[in-house]
C-alpha cells in the first residue's frame, strides 16, 4: 500500500516535472530580443546581430532547440552559457551554477538549521497557552513582520546593524575561505533578514495547526477523558500535526532557494536567484532555463518528501480504505 | 578638462588659492559643487604614495556575462579588469592626450590612410612570453568581418588589413582616410591579448595578475612583478566586484565593506561627504537625452521638438537633480569638456513654458508617447519633470517605461521619441560622426544633414584653430536646432571611495579617471 | 502510538462531520483586535473612493521650489525632495519633490485596487478550475492538476519576472500575472474542498434523486466551500500586495509617475538613511491594510474552527 502511494507520487512527480520544462522552455522563448543584441548592445548593426545569431545556433526553430535541450538536460548536461559564446568560448553552465548552488545551500542551510526550531518552539508554546498575553505577543509581533515588504525589513536591519552600529558587513562578500565565526559574522545580514521573515510563517501555521488538530473529535475526547493538557499536545496533537507542518517547512525552504531575489539582491548575495535574474536580464535561455529547473526539481522534491511525511504520520492516509 | 588637472595641480603646489581655484573653475563652466569635490581631489593629489594594501572596487553592474576577453567588454566591470590585466597601443591620459603603451611611437602617412606602430620590446604576457607583432595583429585582426563578435567593430569597417611587417613593426592599412584612428585603438575593447589565447587569465599584459575570476561574483588580481613600466603599481593587491542596488553600494561603502563604488547617485553624495568618504566629481561630456525620430511622427515636425526643447528645466535638473554635480545641456553632445571645440558663443536654451506652448500648439500635438528606460543616473527623473512641466501647459505626455535590458535592441531608434544615453567620447569629432555623421551606423534621431557630413569630413583636416572653433560651432547649431536629440544636461563622472585611497586622475571617459587607476592609486595604512 | 485515539469513521464521514451542510449563519463575534481592523478597512475603503478628490496636490506634480522658501531667507532655490512634514507638505515630500500624501491617496487606488482585482480573478480562475477538476473526469483532474503543480512549482517572481520581461509591464498584466499565480493555491484549496464535497453523503443522496451536476454545484458545493474560500480570500489579498511590492522592488510594477505604495517605499529607499519619512510612510500605508486584514481574518478563522489553518499552506 505504502509503495503503491510512494509510486504513484513519484509517477506524478516526474509528470509535473515534464510539464515544467514545457512551460520554462515557452516562457523563455517568449523573451523579446536576444544574447546577441544583447551582448553587442547600443552599438549593434543588423548585420553583426543576425552573424552573432546564427553563431550561437538561435536561427533555429524553437521546437528543435527544445528537443535538442531536454535530450541534454536528461542526460545532465546544462548546457553552455551563451556568456562569452561571442568569443567562441562559453562556459558550461555547471560550471556558472556549482559556486552558487553552494552559496544558495549554505545560506538555505544556516537560515533552516535557525528557524525550524525556534518557530516550532515559539508556535507550540503561543499554541498551548492560547489567549494569553505570550500567545498574544507572538501573534501580533509574527503577524507585524509579515505585514510589512521584505525589501524594507533587510534595508532597516542594514542600516541598524551595518551602517549605524557597525557589527556586521552590509553587503555579504565572500573570500571562498571564511568558516566558522568569521562565515557567520559575514552571512549575518541576509540570515537575520530570512529567519525573521521565514520563521514569522512558519510559526503561525505551527501555532494554527496545532490549534486546530486540538479541536478535533478524538483530542476533545482524550480531553474528556482526563488526560493532561501538555501531555495531549506533545504526544498527539504534534504527530498529527506534523503533516501540515512538514508541508510549510518545505514551501519554506523552496523559497529560500528559489524566492529569494529581493534579499539576494540587497546584500549582493551570489546565489541562484540572482543568477537567474541577471540570465533573464542577460537573455541566456539555456542558464535561465537551467535555474528555473533547478528551482522547480527542489520544489517537486521538497513537496514529494513532505507528502511522504504526511502518510506516514498520518494513520488514515497510510491505510486508506 | 585638461585646464581643470592643471589648476588642480596649482592648487596642490600652492600657486593659487583655494579662491582662486574656485573662481577658476567657475569661469571653466565648473558648478560650484563639482569644484567642491574637485578641491577635495586635489588635496588627495598632495599624499605620498605608500606601498602596499589592497582595495575592494565595487562596480555597479555585473553578471554571468562578465568577460576577460577585451573584445567582448561592454560594462565598467569588464573595463576595470580589462584595464587591470592588459594594456593597449594607445592610451589617452589626463590631459586627454594620446600617449604610447604598447606601441613605442607611431606615424601615420599623409593622407591618413597608413599607420605603422613600433611595438615596445621586451614587454611580457603574464605567461612569461614576449609581446611580438603577431600579437597586435592577432588581437585587432579579431576586429575585423562581418561575424566579429567586437562590440567595437563598426570603429574598423574601415581596415584593409593590419600587418607585421617585422617582429617590432607593425602597418595598419586603411580603406579611407581616418585621423581618429588612434584614438579608436584607446577603447578598452582594443587591447592586445597574446596571439591564439586560450587561457584569459594569463593573456595580458598589465599591472596586475588575474589571479582567479568568476563570472558575476568577484576577480582577484596581484601586483605583476615582471611590469614593463614604472608608474607605482602601489597597491598589492584589488578586487573587483559589483553591487546592482545602489543603495546597498552605498551602505557597503558607509559599512567599510568595500574601498571604491562607482555610479553613485547625486542624491547620496550629501552622505558620502558627511560621512568622511570622499566623492570623485569629474566634468564629463557624457549625457542622457530624449531622441525624436526625424523621419516619422511625431518627431519629424520641428515645432514639437522645438516646444520639447524649451520645456526642459535645464537649470532645476542640473540644481536638484544632479545636485550640482553636472553641467546644463544645449541640446548638442559637446560640451565643455571637450575643450576648444565646445562653442561658448551659442546662447543657452532656456525653460520657457510660453514658447514651449507657442511652439506646442503650433505643431498641432496635444500628446505624445515617450518609452523611458533607466538606461542612465537621472534619465527617469528628467522625464517625470518633463511630464509634469508639460501638463502645467495642457500637453499630455505619456511615459512608457521599459527595462533597460533589450533596450537598445527593441526600442532604442525604433520608437518614435525614446531616451538615450552616450558616453564621452575622445574628441568632438568622433561624438558629432559617430551620432550624426553621414556614414554613422548610430543616427538615433534619424537626421540627415549633407552640410553636416562636410563639415564634419573639413574640421578633421583644418589645423587653423579658429576656423575648426567656427566650424564645430557650425556643426553644434545644426544639431542643436535641427537635429531631434533633445539634450538637457550632461553629468559628471560620479564616484565615491574610502579616503585612504588616493592617486585618482580626471579622464572623463569612464568611472574612477577612465577605469584606469589600478596601477596609480595608493592606499594609506 | 498505542494511545492514540482511532477514529473509528472512514475518511470521507469523517470530513462530512466537520462540514456545515449549509452556509453558517451565525453571527461572527469580532475581538477588539477585529474591530479595530474594520474600522482601518473601512477608512481604506474610503480612501480608494476619495483619494484623488481630497489630494492636496496631483499624484505627478513636482512641487515648485517657491512653495518651500522659508520666509526671509535668501535661499531662492530652496531643496524640495525627501523634505520633513510641513504645512506644504503634510507628510513630507519624495525623492523628485513631490508631495508624499498625496502619493498615497492616489495610490490606495492603484495598490488596493490591483490587487483587488488580481485576488478575485485568482478565485474566479481557482474556484473555476478547481471545481472542474473536483467534478469532472479523472483525465480532466490529472490534467489540471499537473499543470497546476507545475506552474506551483517555479518561484512565483521567477515567473512573474520572465513573464514581464518577455509582455512588458502593464497593469492588466501585472493583475493577470497575479492572478495566474495566486489561482493555483486557490486551485489546490477548491479541488480538494470540492472533492470532499462530492463524497460526501448528501452530495450521494442528491444524486439518487437524480439531480444534475449543476444543481450539485451550486447548491451542494458552492455553498460549502464558500466560507472557508472567503476567509482565504483575505490571507490572499494580503499576499498579492506584498508580491506586487516586491515586483516594484525590481522594477517592474506600475508605469510612472502613477503612485503605488510598493513602489513608492522602494523609489524612496535613498532618503532612509538620511531619516527621511518618504519610505516610511507608504510601507505603514501597507502595513496597516495588510495587518488589519489579517486580524480580521484571525477573527473569523478562530470561529470556524481553524480549519482553514490546513488549506493556506499551499
Amino acid at each position: 500500500m505504502l509503495w503503491r502511494a510512494l509510486l504513484s507520487r513519484l509517477g506524478i512527480s516526474l509528470v509535473t516535472l515534464w510539464v515544467v520544462s514545457v512551460l520554462i522552455f515557452i516562457g523563455t522563448n517568449l523573451l523579446p530580443g536576444d544574447v546577441a543584441q544583447i551582448i553587442l548592445g547600443q552599438m549593434a548593426t543588423p548585420e553583426s546581430t543576425a552573424a552573432l545569431r546564427a553563431k550561437l545556433g538561435l536561427d533555429k526553430p524553437p521546437y528543435l532547440q527544445y528537443v535538442v535541450w531536454l535530450q541534454n538536460v536528461a542526460m545532465g548536461d546544462l548546457g553552455i552559457s551563451k556568456a562569452g559564446l561571442g568569443a567562441g568560448l562559453g562556459t558550461p553552465i555547471v560550471e556558472i551554477l556549482e559556486p552558487r548552488i553552494f552559496n544558495t545551500l549554505r545560506l538555505t542551510g544556516l537560515v533552516t538549521v535557525i528557524v525550524i526550531p525556534i518557530s516550532l518552539f515559539l508556535g507550540l508554546i503561543a499554541a498551548m497557552h492560547p489567549g494569553t498575553r505570550l500567545d498574544r505577543a507572538v501573534t501580533f509581533s509574527t503577524l507585524s513582520l509579515i505585514s510589512v515588504p521584505d525589501f524594507l525589513v533587510a534595508t532597516m536591519l542594514v542600516l541598524i546593524f551595518a551602517v549605524f552600529l557597525g557589527w556586521f558587513p552590509a553587503i555579504v562578500y565572500l573570500r571562498g575561505d571564511e568558516t566558522g565565526w568569521v562565515l557567520i559574522k559575514t552571512l549575518a545580514m541576509p540570515i537575520l533578514t530570512l529567519v525573521i521573515v521565514a520563521s514569522s510563517q512558519i510559526i503561525r501555521m505551527t501555532r494554527a495547526t496545532v490549534l486546530n488538530v486540538m479541536s478535533s473529535p478524538y483530542i476533545e475526547m482524550a480531553i474528556l477523558k482526563g488526560v493532561p493538557r501538555k501531555r495531549i499536545i506533545l504526544r498527539h496533537a504534534l504527530f498529527n500535526a506534523v503533516g501540515p507542518i512538514v508541508n510549510v517547512i518545505a514551501l519554506n525552504l523552496a523559497w529560500l532557494v528559489g524566492g529569494v531575489v529581493v534579499v539576494e539582491q540587497i546584500f549582493s548575495y551570489p546565489g541562484l536567484a540572482k543568477l537567474m535574474v541577471e540570465g533573464v536580464l542577460m537573455r541566456d535561455l539555456p542558464l535561465v532555463q537551467a535555474c528555473a529547473m533547478i528551482f522547480c526539481v527542489t520544489y517537486i522534491v521538497l513537496i514529494f518528501i513532505a507528502d511522504m511525511a504526511t502518510i506516514l504520520s498520518n494513520p488514515r492516509l497510510r491505510h486508506p480504505k | 578638462m585638461k585646464e581643470v588637472k592643471t589648476f588642480q595641480q596649482m592648487y596642490r603646489d600652492g600657486h593659487v588659492s583655494r579662491r582662486e581655484f574656485l573662481a577658476a573653475m567657475g569661469a571653466l563652466g565648473v558648478t560650484a559643487a563639482t569644484a567642491g569635490s574637485l578641491l577635495t581631489s586635489a588635496s588627495a593629489l598632495a599624499g605620498t604614495p605608500t606601498r602596499g594594501g589592497s582595495v575592494i572596487f565595487a562596480s555597479n553592474l555585473h553578471g554571468p556575462d562578465d568577460t576577460l576577453d577585451p573584445l567582448l567588454g561592454t560594462s565598467t566591470i569588464d573595463y576595470t579588469r580589462s584595464n587591470a590585466s592588459r594594456n593597449g597601443l594607445i592610451q589617452i591620459w589626463d590631459d586627454m592626450s594620446l600617449n604610447a603603451e604598447l606601441a613605442e611611437e607611431w606615424s601615420v602617412n599623409s593622407n591618413a590612410t597608413e599607420y605603422t606602430f613600433k611595438i615596445r620590446k621586451g614587454v611580457t604576457f603574464h605567461d612569461g612570453s614576449e609581446l611580438t607583432a603577431e600579437d597586435v595583429v592577432w588581437s585587432m585582426e579579431r576586429h575585423l568581418g562581418e561575424d566579429s563578435p567586437s562590440s567595437i567593430k563598426s570603429f574598423f569597417t574601415n581596415v584593409t588589413e593590419w600587418k607585421a611587417v617585422d617582429k617590432y613593426t607593425v602597418k595598419l592599412s586603411l580603406s579611407s582616410p581616418d585621423a581618429d584612428m588612434p584614438y579608436k585603438l584607446t577603447q578598452p575593447q582594443a587591447k592586445i591579448v597574446k596571439a591564439n589565447a586560450t587561457d584569459w587569465l594569463t593573456a595580458g599584459s598589465g599591472p596586475y595578475l588575474v589571479d582567479s575570476f568568476q563570472a558575476g561574483v568577484k576577480s582577484t588580481h596581484s601586483r605583476n612583478p615582471n611590469y614593463w613600466r614604472d608608474t607605482g603599481q602601489w597597491l598589492d593587491g584589488i578586487e573587483i566586484t559589483a553591487i546592482t542596488d545602489m543603495n546597498a553600494r552605498l551602505n557597503a561603502l558607509l559599512a567599510g565593506s568595500v574601498d571604491m563604488i562607482t555610479s553613485i547617485s547625486p542624491k547620496q553624495i550629501q552622505k558620502i561627504e558627511e560621512s568622511g568618504n570622499n566623492v570623485l566629481s569629474v566634468p564629463a561630456g557624457l549625457y542622457g537625452g530624449i531622441c525624436c525620430l526625424k523621419n516619422t511622427a511625431p518627431g519629424e515636425n520641428d515645432d514639437l521638438v522645438q516646444g520639447l526643447r524649451y520645456i526642459q528645466d535645464r537649470e532645476r535638473i542640473v540644481r536638484k537633480f544632479l545636485k550640482g554635480h553636472g553641467t546644463l545641456g544645449n541640446d548638442h553632445p559637446i560640451n565643455v569638456s571637450y575643450g576648444a571645440d565646445h562653442c561658448h558663443e551659442l546662447p543657452q536654451i532656456p525653460y520657457d513654458p510660453e514658447k514651449a506652448k507657442y511652439h506646442l500648439n503650433k505643431s498641432g500635438y496635444s500628446e505624445a508617447e515617450l518609452f523611458v528606460a533607466p538606461v542612465t543616473g537621472i534619465i527617469e527623473d528628467v522625464c517625470l519633470l518633463m511630464q509634469a512641466n508639460l501638463k502645467k501647459i495642457g500637453f499630455n505626455l505619456k511615459l512608457k517605461k521599459v527595462p533597460s535590458d533589450g533596450y537598445w535592441g527593441a526600442v532604442w531608434m525604433k520608437e518614435p521619441l525614446n531616451v538615450v544615453s552616450w558616453n564621452m567620447r575622445p574628441t568632438a569629432n568622433s561624438m558629432m560622426g559617430i551620432q550624426f555623421g553621414p556614414n554613422g551606423n548610430w543616427n538615433d534621431t534619424f537626421w540627415n544633414s549633407d552640410r553636416m557630413g562636410e563639415l564634419l569630413k573639413d574640421s578633421l583636416a583644418e589645423t587653423d584653430a579658429a576656423k575648426r572653433h567656427e566650424m564645430h560651432c557650425e556643426m553644434q547649431k545644426l544639431v542643436s536646432t535641427q537635429s531631434g536629440i533633445i539634450i538637457p544636461y550632461h553629468t559628471n563622472v560620479l564616484d565615491a571611495h574610502n579616503p585612504k585611497v588616493q592617486g585618482f586622475s580626471n579622464v572623463p571617459l569612464g568611472q574612477f579617471g577612465g577605469n584606469q587607476w589600478m596601477e596609480h592609486i595608493w592606499k594609506n595604512a | 502510538m498505542s494511545d492514540t485515539p482511532t477514529p473509528q469513521n472512514t475518511n470521507s464521514a469523517i470530513q462530512f462531520d466537520e462540514l456545515p451542510d449549509a452556509p453558517p449563519k451565525r453571527k461572527i463575534k469580532l475581538s477588539l483586535l477585529g474591530k479595530i481592523g474594520v474600522v482601518v478597512l473601512i477608512f481604506w475603503a474610503i480612501v480608494v473612493a476619495i483619494g484623488p478628490m481630497i489630494a492636496p496636490y496631483h499624484e505627478a506634480d513636482i512641487l515648485d521650489e517657491e512653495l518651500f522658501i522659508v520666509p526671509g531667507s535668501d535661499e531662492m532655490y530652496p531643496d524640495t525632495d525627501f523634505q520633513p512634514p510641513s504645512k506644504i507638505v503634510l507628510l513630507g515630500s519624495d525623492y523628485l519633490g513631490r508631495d508624499t500624501l498625496s502619493r498615497i491617496l492616489f495610490g490606495a487606488r492603484t495598490t488596493i485596487g490591483i490587487s483587488f482585482i488580481a485576488t478575485t480573478l485568482a478565485y474566479l480562475l481557482g474556484v473555476l478550475l478547481g471545481i472542474a477538476a473536483a467534478v469532472g473526469s479523472k483525465r480532466l483532474d490529472m490534467i489540471l492538476s499537473r499543470l497546476n503543480d507545475a506552474l506551483l512549482s517555479i518561484p512565483s517572481i521567477m515567473f512573474a519576472l520572465v513573464m514581464i520581461a518577455a509582455l512588458g509591464s502593464t497593469i492588466p498584466l501585472l493583475i493577470l500575472l497575479t492572478g495566474i499565480i495566486y489561482a493555483t493555491s486557490v486551485f489546490r484549496i477548491a479541488r480538494s474542498l470540492g472533492q470532499e464535497v462530492m463524497v460526501s453523503d448528501f452530495v450521494e443522496a442528491a444524486r439518487v434523486r437524480g439531480e444534475g451536476l449543476w444543481w450539485i454545484i451550486t447548491r451542494e458545493i458552492l455553498p460549502n466551500i464558500a466560507m472557508p474560500l472567503a476567509t482565504d480570500f483575505g490571507l490572499r489579498f494580503v499576499w498579492v500586495i506584498l508580491f506586487i511590492s516586491a515586483l516594484s522592488f525590481l522594477g517592474l510594477g506600475v508605469q510612472p509617475p502613477m503612485s503605488d505604495w510598493g513602489s513608492m517605499v522602494k523609489e524612496n529607499l535613498p532618503g532612509l538613511i538620511y531619516g527621511s519619512v518618504a519610505p516610511i510612510m507608504p510601507a505603514l500605508a501597507i502595513a496597516t491594510l495588510t495587518i488589519s486584514v489579517n486580524m480580521i481574518v484571525d477573527d473569523i478563522s478562530a470561529h470556524t474552527g481553524g480549519k482553514l489553518a490546513k488549506r493556506m499552506i499551499a
